[in-house]
C-alpha cells in the first residue's frame, strides 16, 4: 500500500454493517421483465410484420432480416434475449427480454420457472421485493455474446 | 421510481448488462431517448474495445508504437483523464496494465506476444496525446486496456443523452457502473464482494455515480467470484488485500476509475477522492469495511 499523507481530514473511518441486517437481505431471487418478444419485434424491425419460422423462436420479418429469441441458462442466472438480424446478415441488436437471478441454485427447476409464467403483463415483475439496483461484482455477459454469435451463424442465411 | 410512466431496457454492451431506465416523459420521447443513449453505448464499446480489432483502443495497440493515430474525441478524451489519474495516483491507476492480464489469461492475446512483451512499471508515461486527437506510444510493444473506465465513460455519455432529450428521471447501469438523476434519489444496494448472496448496504443516490470493483462474477456459472482483474502496477500482481471498492461521484468515469485506485492504494487514496469530490467504501481481505469521513453524505445506510 502506498501512503500520500494522512491528515485528520482524509482519515478513513470504520464501518459496520449490522449482522443482523445482512443476513436477512440474503436475495433469494431476482427478476425483471425488459420486454416481451412482441415488443422487441416491434423495436428490432418497427415497420415489419412476422413469420414464424421455428414456433415461438425465430421470425422472418416482411421488411427483410430475422428475429430470433432465445434463452441462456446457468446454475444462478436465466437470461431470455432475443437477436435481430438485419437484411445483410449482420447483427442489427441484441436486446434482453428477461432476467432472472437466483442464488439457491434452483434456476433449472421447473417449479421455480413456473413462477414468472404469466406475470409478464407490466413492464416489469417483482419478485421478493423491489426491483433493484446492483452494484458490487461486475455481471458477466460471457454467454449472453456466446448465444448471439452462435444464432448469427446458425440463422445469418434465412434473411 | 413508478412503474406505469417509466421504461427499462437492457442490451449486452462492454462485457456486461448495460440497464437504462428512463421515467417523467412522454412514452414516445422516453423510448426515443433510451435508443439513443444506447446508441452512445454502442459507439464506447465499439471504440473501446480491446477484443474489436477494428476500435481505437485495437489500433493504438497495433500502430500507436510505429506512427501517431488519429482517434475519436470520447477515446482522447478517456485517455486525458486515464493519464492525469495515473499521474496524481503515484502510479496505481494505469491503462498499460494490459500485457499482466494477458500473461494472467484475462485478456487474450497472443502466446509469442506473451514472452516477448512484458509490461513495465510506469507505462503509461510513454503514452503521448499530440495536437488533432493524436497519440503516439513511446514504447513499442506498449498495450493499453481501457477497461477500468470505459464503462464509467459509457454511463455519463448515455446519462448525457438521456437528459438532453428531455427525461426528468433517469439510471444507466453498466454491470454495477451507474448514474442517477433526477428529483427522486434511487436506492442502490451495494452487492458484498465477499458473498454475492448479501447486500452490504445501500445508498440513496441522487444526481450522482457510483461504481464498484470487487473480482468479476458469472452467476451463470456459479456463485464463485473470479480473481480480481485489479493489477497492482507496481507488484504487477493482482491485488490481494481488498477484496473490493465502491466510490461514489460526480461522474461515472471518475468514479468507475477510482475504484480501482481505492482497491490498489487504499488509504492513500484520499486525497485524490477528495480532488474529484468522491467518496468511497473499502473492503478489505479480512473482511474490515472502511469509509472515507464524507461516506454518509452519499445517502449510505445499512440495507
Amino acid at each position: 500500500m502506498m501512503n500520500w499523507g494522512n491528515d485528520a481530514m482524509t482519515e478513513w473511518l470504520r464501518w459496520t454493517a449490522p449482522a443482523a441486517v445482512v443476513i436477512s437481505v440474503t436475495a433469494p431471487a431476482y427478476a425483471v421483465q425488459y420486454l416481451t418478444v412482441g415488443e422487441a419485434q416491434k423495436l428490432a424491425f418497427p415497420s415489419a410484420s412476422f413469420t414464424e419460422v421455428e414456433p415461438g423462436r425465430v421470425w422472418k420479418a416482411s421488411t427483410g432480416g430475422i428475429f430470433v429469441f432465445d434463452h441462456v441458462i446457468g446454475k444462478h442466472l436465466y437470461i431470455d434475449y432475443a437477436v435481430s438480424i438485419d437484411s445483410g446478415g449482420r447483427i442489427h441488436r441484441v436486446d434482453i427480454l428477461q432476467y432472472r437471478e437466483s442464488y439457491g441454485g434452483e434456476v433449472r427447476s421447473p417449479s421455480w420457472l413456473a413462477q414468472f409464467v404469466g406475470k409478464a403483463d407490466a413492464n416489469q415483475l417483482k419478485v421478493g421485493g423491489d426491483i433493484r439496483n446492483i452494484s458490487g461484482a461486475t455481471l458477466s455477459s460471457l454467454h449472453v455474446t456466446e448465444g448471439v454469435k452462435k444464432i448469427v451463424a446458425a440463422y445469418g442465411h434465412l434473411r | 421510481m413508478d412503474t406505469c410512466d417509466r421504461i427499462r431496457r437492457a442490451q449486452p454492451w462492454l462485457g456486461t448488462f448495460v440497464e437504462i431506465t428512463a421515467a417523467g416523459a412522454a412514452r414516445p420521447e422516453m423510448e426515443k431517448a433510451v435508443e439513443l443513449a444506447f446508441a452512445a453505448v454502442t459507439r464506447v464499446h465499439r471504440l473501446m474495445s480491446f477484443h474489436d480489432p477494428a476500435s481505437d483502443v485495437s489500433r493504438l495497440n497495433r500502430e500507436a508504437g510505429t506512427q501517431a493515430v488519429v482517434v475519436h474525441a470520447w477515446t482522447y478524451q478517456v485517455l486525458e483523464m486515464a493519464l492525469e489519474l495515473h499521474r496524481r495516483s503515484a502510479g496505481a491507476f494505469d491503462i498499460a496494465v494490459a500485457p499482466v492480464l494477458q500473461n494472467l489469461g484475462m485478456l487474450p492475446g497472443n502466446e509469442n506476444d506473451r514472452r516477448r512483451i512484458s509490461a513495465e512499471a510506469d507505462a503509461s508515461s510513454a503514452i503521448e496525446l499530440l495536437s488533432g486527437h493524436r497519440v503516439r506510444f513511446r514504447q513499442r510493444g506498449l498495450t493499453i486496456d481501457l477497461g477500468g473506465i470505459a464503462k464509467g465513460f459509457a454511463v455519463d455519455r448515455a446519462t448525457e443523452v438521456l437528459r438532453d432529450c428531455g427525461v426528468a428521471r433517469g439510471l444507466v447501469n453498466a454491470g454495477g457502473d451507474l448514474a442517477a438523476f433526477g428529483a427522486e434519489p434511487e436506492a442502490i444496494s451495494i452487492r458484498d464482494p465477499r458473498d454475492p448472496c448479501s447486500v452490504l448496504c445501500q445508498v440513496e443516490l441522487s444526481d450522482a455515480a457510483l461504481a464498484s470493483s470487487g473480482r468479476r462474477f458469472n452467476p451463470l456459472q456459479s456463485l464463485d467470484t473470479m480473481d480480481s482483474a485489479i493489477i497492482d502496477p507496481i507488484t504487477q500482481k493482482p491485488v490481494r488485500e481488498s477484496a473490493g471498492a465502491t466510490v461514489v461521484a460526480p461522474s461515472c468515469m471518475i468514479a468507475d476509475a477510482l475504484t480501482k485506485v481505492v482497491m490498489i492504494a487504499g488509504d492513500g487514496a484520499a486525497d485524490l477522492l477528495g480532488r474529484h469530490k468522491a467518496s468511497a467504501l473499502l473492503i478489505s481481505r479480512s473482511g474490515e469495511i472502511r469509509v472515507t469521513p464524507d461516506w454518509h453524505h452519499a445517502g449510505s445506510r445499512a440495507a
